[in-house]
């Protein structure tokens, strides 16, 4: 294993995709309740409202945060010369993400123990 | 004054006789000005003779001894041995990663070498070859970004977890030497390397993950290569033909 930067952002990359690919599966899973009924939609909408699922969606949150902000670097890296800034691109991508995701879960968090 | 003993930890593996690899210590002295290859070559000389390892010509030139010192690649023979030991005065020491290895510290650098091959790393010179030197601008020279200046030792080639998983990539190294061919004024066919660069194992399977420039012993850049291959190959059709246009003046001083 070579650890860098560069392989954690690979790593992280590929795990919150592949989270969010299964999470999209749960998605229209619960949205195309809506076909058979409303009833069917409203069951499969109060599985999804136990504090369980509130605390994953703040691990959603962070993926959909994180993977979106290492796009955007991402595209500075293909778009601009900055490959000597590849360390700090990193660490400001994952900061970034870091303070958003505490900022939207915190409601969230808030919200699941509420009841 | 006595010198500081240290541990130097080697993988070893016999195939022969070794199921897997598994790391051996060492005790050396730190003397003044003391290299890691000096390191192996005590311990080969005077400790134990069967220790297998690659090396040359001892100025970071050759490219043969390149390994894996505590988990960063890098030539063994330029790196001072004082500089990489931790802070249980150790070192750690193992073959190039990711690639199958042949005895100790000596790996199997066949797929690298078939890539390298794949790209045509030679010039291929102009119909109209000049009866005296070629003449390049300094700009053209600075766009080749040094990339000149490989020795081939393989320390991006085996740092890049694309090639970990996957060998049919064609490798941080080899498309530094092609795009060191593409950008050549004097390169008569920049559209037949850019078109095989184009491919699915091309330029675009690398993942920016930049393990080649942390590795790289002469400080050169494959990722920004890279992506100057990528732009390159999205235009490849006017870059034949400003190359076509360049060619005519090849004999001529430029300003």
């Amino acid at each position: 294993m070579y650890k860098s930067t560069g392989f954690i952002s690979f790593v992280l990359r590929r795990f919150t995709g592949v989270a969010l690919v299964l999470y999209l599966f749960m998605h229209i899973w619960v949205i195309g309740g809506a076909n058979s009924g409303a009833e069917t939609f409203n069951d499969r909408m109060e599985f999804l409202g136990s504090p369980l699922f509130r605390i994953a969606e703040i691990g959603l949150l962070a993926a959909v945060i994180y993977h979106a902000f290492d796009g955007i670097r991402l595209l500075i890296v293909h778009y601009f010369d900055v490959t000597e800034y590849r360390k700090s691109l990193f660490y400001a991508a994952f900061v970034v993400s870091v303070i958003l995701t505490i900022a939207g879960g915190l409601p969230i968090l808030l919200h699941a123990l509420e009841g | 004054m006595t010198n500081k003993k240290i541990t130097v930890r080697i993988q070893r593996f016999n195939p022969d006789t070794d199921q897997k690899p598994y790391l051996q210590d060492f005790e050396v002295e730190l003397a003044q000005g003391m290299t890691i290859l000096d390191a192996l070559h005590l311990i080969k000389e005077d400790l134990d003779g069967s220790v297998t390892f690659r090396r040359s010509c001892r100025h970071a030139i050759c490219g043969s001894c390149a390994m894996n010192v505590n988990g960063q690649n890098m030539l063994v023979c330029e790196t001072p041995l004082r500089e990489k030991i931790d802070k249980n005065g150790q070192i750690t020491i193992r073959p190039l990663p990711y690639l199958p290895i042949i005895k100790d510290l000596v790996v199997d650098r066949s797929s690298f070498w078939a890539q390298y091959q794949r790209v045509k790393p030679w010039l291929i010179p102009p119909d109209n070859v000049p009866e005296k030197e070629f003449r390049m601008s300094a700009e053209e020279v600075a766009a080749l970004n040094d990339a000149e200046h490989c020795i081939m030792c393989g320390a991006c080639y085996s740092a890049c977890q694309v090639i970990a998983l996957n060998k049919q990539y064609i490798g941080p190294h080899a498309l530094l030497k092609a795009f060191l061919r593409v950008l050549d004024p004097r390169d008569a066919d920049p559209r037949a390397r850019l078109d095989d660069l184009d491919k699915g194992d091309g330029v675009y399977r690398c993942h920016t993950i930049f393990n080649c420039i942390d590795a790289c012993p002469k400080g050169l850049n494959p990722t920004k290569a890279i992506e100057t291959l990528r732009k390159l190959a999205m235009k490849r059709q006017a870059f034949e033909a400003a190359r076509k246009e360049r060619q005519k003046t090849l004999d001529k001083p430029v300003n």
